[in-house]
C-alpha cells in the first residue's frame, strides 16, 4: 500500500459516513402541511408523527401525520368527505371539510399546479 | 488453406499487431466474468461485485491506461451484446459507470510520486463507477430526489467490493510476478 492507497482509503472511510449523515438524517422539514380552520392558518411539519386537533364550526376535527403523510381521522360532519381524500404526502395536495370549515394543503419547496384548464 | 484464406481474403485482411490480441484475449476474459456475473443475483438493482473490473485495473497497472480503455470498453460493449442488454438502460450504467472510472484511472496515472497501488486504484475506480452510474440513473431514468437515500448503501457496497478486487489484483500480480520470475 503506498500513500496515496491510504489517502484513498481514509477518503473512503471519511465519505461514507458523510453520506450516510447527510442522506439518512431527517431533513424533510421543507415539506410542511398548512391547516386552515376557518381564517387561521397553522402549518406542521410532516416529519413527526402525531395527532392534532383542530376545532372548527361543527366540532373537532381529528387530523392525523404519520410517515410523511397528513390525513384527517375523524371529523363531525355528515359526508365525511375529508375522511375519504385519506392520505396527502404530495406538495399540492389538498383536502378540505367544507361543513366544519377546515381544510389541510400539503405545502413543498416547489409549489406545484393543482389543475391546468386550457 | 491458408494460402486459399490469404488470396481469398487480401482485399480484406485487417493487420493485426500483437497488442490487438492481447486487448482480445483480456477483454475476452473481462467478458466472461462480465456475463458470469450478471447472472448472481443481487440484494439491490446497482449492487454487483465488479469482478470484471479486476481486470481492468490489472490491465491497467501492466499494460497502461489506453489498453485499459479498450478491454473495458469492448467488455461493456460486446458483454451487454451477448447479454442482450445492449443500449438498456443496463448497458447505459453499465457504460457511465465504465466512462467514471476510465477517467478517474486517466487522473490517477498523472498522480506525481509513487502513485496509486491496486487496493487504491481499484477503490477509487469502483467509487467512479458508483457515482457515474448513480448519476446516469437520476438523470435519465429515475429523476427523484428519494433515490439518493439508495446512495449511501450503494457507495457502502462500491466501498467493499473495491476494496475486495483491489486485494484480488495484488494478489494476481504477485502470482504473475512470481511466475515471470521462475521463467527468468
Amino acid at each position: 500500500m503506498t500513500r496515496a492507497d491510504y489517502c484513498v482509503v481514509l477518503f473512503a472511510a471519511l465519505l461514507l459516513p458523510y453520506l450516510y449523515i447527510t442522506q439518512w438524517t431527517g431533513n424533510e422539514s421543507g415539506i410542511t402541511a398548512s391547516i386552515m380552520s376557518g381564517s387561521s392558518t397553522t402549518q406542521l411539519s410532516l416529519a413527526h408523527d402525531h395527532t392534532v386537533e383542530v376545532a372548527g364550526t361543527l366540532g373537532t376535527s381529528v387530523i392525523k401525520i404519520e410517515g410523511g403523510k397528513i390525513r384527517f381521522v375523524t371529523a363531525p360532519c355528515l359526508g365525511k368527505q375529508c375522511i375519504h381524500s385519506g392520505w396527502l404526502q404530495h406538495a399540492g395536495e389538498f383536502a378540505a371539510c367544507l361543513p366544519n370549515r377546515i381544510s389541510i394543503a400539503v405545502l413543498g419547496e416547489t409549489p406545484r399546479f393543482d389543475s391546468i384548464n386550457f | 488453406m491458408s494460402e486459399h484464406a490469404n488470396n481469398s481474403a487480401d482485399s480484406t485482411t485487417i493487420k493485426t499487431t500483437p497488442d490487438d490480441h492481447l486487448v482480445a484475449w483480456l477483454a475476452a476474459l473481462a467478458i466472461t466474468i462480465h456475463i458470469i456475473e450478471s447472472v448472481l443475483p443481487s440484494p439491490l438493482p446497482g449492487v454487483k461485485p465488479g469482478l470484471a473490473n479486476v481486470i481492468t485495473i490489472a490491465v491497467f497497472i501492466l499494460y497502461g491506461w489506453r489498453t485499459a480503455v479498450w478491454v473495458s470498453m469492448l467488455r461493456v460493449l460486446v458483454g451487454s451484446i451477448l447479454i442482450g442488454t445492449f443500449l438498456s438502460p443496463t448497458f447505459m450504467l453499465s457504460f457511465s459507470g465504465a466512462i467514471a472510472s476510465l477517467a478517474v484511472l486517466w487522473l490517477a496515472s498523472h498522480l506525481p510520486g509513487a502513485g496509486l497501488g491496486p487496493i487504491g486504484l481499484c477503490l477509487v475506480a469502483a467509487m467512479a463507477h458508483m457515482f457515474g452510474q448513480f448519476y446516469t440513473a437520476y438523470l435519465l431514468f429515475i429523476p427523484h430526489d428519494g433515490l439518493f437515500k439508495l446512495l449511501p448503501l450503494l457507495m457502502t457496497a462500491a466501498v467493499i467490493f473495491g476494496i475486495i478486487s483491489g486485494i484480488i489484483v495484488r494478489s494476481m500480480l504477485h502470482h504473475l510476478g512470481k511466475r515471470h520470475g521462475q521463467e527468468k
